[in-house]
């Protein structure tokens, strides 16, 4: 081994280094920044709304995630999540027994929609983000025409624990996301699920080659994703303990945003859960900023945008400096 | 080179989904009628006037004057028509059942359209004003005896204009358009007359003196910025009113929350919100905090009474009706009977506070119904809204 590899297999090492480290790095300046601009932003209720954020903006990030390993985007999360507080309400009309049932609905349309996206991404061979958008599309329309824009029914109070409320002083939402994480975590990097998953994303012919079912591995991700969007509407359903027409058309791209400004690839095959947790804690953190600020919707949007433009950046430079790692290996 | 794709495609799918976003409730004043046609009426001035002072004794205001605006009586003689046996074909732009309000506009319209005898040539826009331009032009090609546009949006100007040069009268309902439409009449409630009665009402309460937050729909949808101008205008003649922070909602009870949960540390003595939705996300921000809800201001939702029945919060709301696509549709075929019809209608609305919630709140109707209702019962069952 030569001082030119070893220093390239520095530099890859480096550089992927920084790519894992940019969220957290872009977490703390923020948070600096804002204690100087905004110090207020450090109240109690402030940090409160920053973990409600989290946690809500997380469990969907999770699921998205494990999608952009295997190489898809999940752009129906927020249908799932409008279809998902439209049929609690309906169902229960804010009666507390009725939940149980509602929530299997809920689940069973989920799952439903995780299915068609799988197979039209398997089946037909339809790109991800086609696929996606387009059951995105057909929920909203089939939401409309079945509600006419007046969802009837109301939140039942008897959803709030997993939205509303807080355990000692923690949001709800943040500790149902911190365990998925945990979880979540084992899997991808001490299971063989987890790694099948990489490996399908990474090259799926090779993966297939190699034994792993990689159409079960991306049906699983779709599944998996979409059921943690129906959780994302119930949480989200008790934060706001109404129904909202408007919802999922705010939290369509959270979710993508956070994965991708934590460094997750959209390539596939590339991104830890920990990238993603510091992805959401950065945009969580950067919404309540923004607001904070009193920044416009412009500005706001603005801001979201350069950071996963950003992200993507230091993302593109990580590859370069390992092709130009292993180069320099072969030629030594 | 696929991040690349993607990152593009990311960044086409987000303008779309605000494209969706925008342009709920589309709203009224005066570009319609006017020019060599319209006549003077000092009528149409005195009962504008009156909107405004009645407004203001309800709220227990003073000191409010209406501002002018150019009102008079368009001749519609040209529009006569005598009524077909199967009676008149009217149109409906329609913004589309994107929300309870729109569904409530379009089924009051059909519904005395029924009662009336009339034909409704309807298409929606589904809340997207490119959408209604194809609607407007689909409709002027039925050649409809008259045509009623709920307007999404300024990008519409054109194609309303070509309807009316078919001589079609067109009649501007829930929401207005500025310059020549070429419309006949704009029906509408007065943004600015709901903006200011809803400032004035807080600025009343803090004294003239206090620390507030305004609250808005959509940025750039016409009915935000009207109603956010009028108020910032009140608000100047306050020097010791601090506006702290100026949000938009986008009429999301969950945008609102999360905006307002920003606030319950400002110490705010006051919220001013063009929506009754949108204070459903104050209220529970605040409740969740533990801290009182500071007065607010929006239209009236029946899910906003609900939540603060009770509950000792402090209110004024004025409705922007869903129903006036009622009226909307009387001036339509006022203008086929050759009547003369104003250039301007201000949709007459009740303004009221907490101290009169028993006499609007309907707790045996969803959260989604508008307040006070003139709809009949049996469409409000069918529309499950009662």
């Amino acid at each position: 081994m030569t001082a030119t590899t070893v220093s390239a297999r520095s530099t890859a090492a480096l550089g992927r280094a920084a790519g894992r480290l940019a969220p957290v790095g872009g977490l703390l300046v923020v948070m600096v920044l804002a204690a100087i601009t905004t110090p207020e932003l450090y109240d109690a209720d402030n940090l409160s709304l920053v973990l409600f954020q989290v946690g809500l903006i997380g469990v969907t990030a999770i699921g998205q995630t494990l999608v952009l390993l295997v190489a898809g985007i999940d752009l129906s999360v927020g249908a799932v999540i409008g279809l998902t507080t439209v049929i609690v309400a309906s169902r229960t009309n804010g009666d507390g027994s009725e939940l149980p049932l509602a929530i299997a609905l809920a689940a069973l349309a989920g799952l439903g929609v995780g299915l068609v996206n799988a197979l039209l991404v398997l089946v037909r061979e339809v790109p991800p983000f086609v696929a996606t958008f387009a059951t995105f599309v057909l929920i909203q329309g089939a939401i409309t025409a079945a509600t006419r824009g007046a969802p009837s029914g109301e939140i039942p109070a008897a959803l709030d624990p997993i939205g509303a409320d807080k355990v000692a002083g923690v949001p709800a939402p943040l500790i149902i996301f911190a365990a998925l994480a945990l979880i979540a975590g084992v899997v991808l990097a001490r299971t063989t699920a987890g790694r099948r998953l990489y490996a399908t994303g990474a090259n799926r012919q090779a993966a297939r080659l190699s034994g792993v079912p990689t159409a079960l591995v991306i049906g699983a991700a779709y599944l998996v994703s979409a059921l943690l969007a129906v959780l994302g509407g119930l949480m989200d359903a008790a934060y706001v303990g109404h129904v909202d027409a408007q919802l999922s058309r705010s939290l369509n791209l959270d979710s993508v945003a956070a994965a991708v400004i934590g460094g997750v690839a959209l390539t596939g095959g590339r991104g830890t859960i920990l990238q993603t947790v510091s992805g959401v804690a950065l945009l969580a953190f950067l919404l309540v900023w923004m607001l904070q600020l009193g920044a416009g919707p412009g500005a706001q949007l603005a801001v979201e945008g350069a950071a996963i433009l950003l992200a993507a950046w230091l993302m593109q430079r990580a590859p370069a400096s390992r092709a130009t790692a292993t180069q320099s290996g072969g030629t030594a | 080179m696929r991040v690349r794709v993607r990152i593009a495609v990311l960044a086409a799918v987000v303008p779309l989904a605000l494209a969706a976003c925008s342009s709920e409730k589309e709203s009224p004043t005066a570009s319609s009628g006017g020019g060599e046609d319209c006549a003077q009426s000092s009528g149409a001035q005195e009962k504008y006037a009156q909107s405004w002072q009645t407004g203001a004794e309800q709220l227990g205001l003073e000191g409010i004057e209406a501002p002018k605006i150019e009102l008079c009586d368009v001749d519609t003689a040209k529009f006569k028509k005598e009524e077909p046996e199967d009676g008149y074909r009217v149109a409906l732009a329609a913004q589309g059942p994107t929300n309870s309000w729109a569904l409530e506009n379009e089924e009051a319209f059909k519904y005395h359209a029924e009662e009336k005898g009339v034909e409704v040539l309807y298409a929606s826009a589904n809340g997207d004003a490119n959408k209604q331009v194809d609607n407007i032009q689909q409709l002027t090609s039925q050649k409809p005896d008259a045509m009623v546009v709920v307007p999404m949006g300024p990008g519409i100007t054109g194609q309303v204009r070509a309807a009316a040069a078919q001589d079609i009268p067109v009649v501007l309902c829930a929401g207005r358009l500025e310059g020549d439409s070429g419309a006949i009449s704009t029906v509408a409630r007065s943004y600015e007359l709901q903006a200011t009665l809803w400032a004035e009402w807080l600025a009343k309460q803090l004294g003239g003196k206090g620390r507030i937050a305004m609250l808005s729909g959509i940025a750039g949808v016409p009915t935000a910025e009207y109603q956010k101008t009028a108020a910032e205008k009140v608000f100047e003649k306050y020097p010791d009113i601090k506006v702290v922070t100026k949000q938009y909602t986008d009429w999301s009870p969950t945008k609102a929350k999360t905006v307002a949960s920003t606030l319950v540390g400002k110490d705010l003595d006051g919220i001013w919100s063009d929506s009754g939705i949108s204070d459903l996300g104050v209220v529970e921000a605040y409740q969740q905090a533990g801290k009182p809800v500071p007065p607010v201001t929006g239209d009236s939702s029946n899910a906003f009474l609900k939540a603060v029945d009770g509950k000792n919060v402090k209110f004024a709301l004025s409705p922007f009706p869903p129903e006036q696509s009622m009226q909307c549709l009387d001036v339509a075929l006022d203008a086929l009977a050759g009547k003369p019809v104003p250039n301007v209608v201000n949709v007459e609305a009740p303004a009221f506070t907490d101290a009169e919630i028993d006499e609007y709140i309907r707790r045996d109707c969803s959260d989604d119904l508008w307040v006070p209702s003139s709809l009949p019962d049996p469409l409000l069952k069918r529309l499950k809204l009662c």
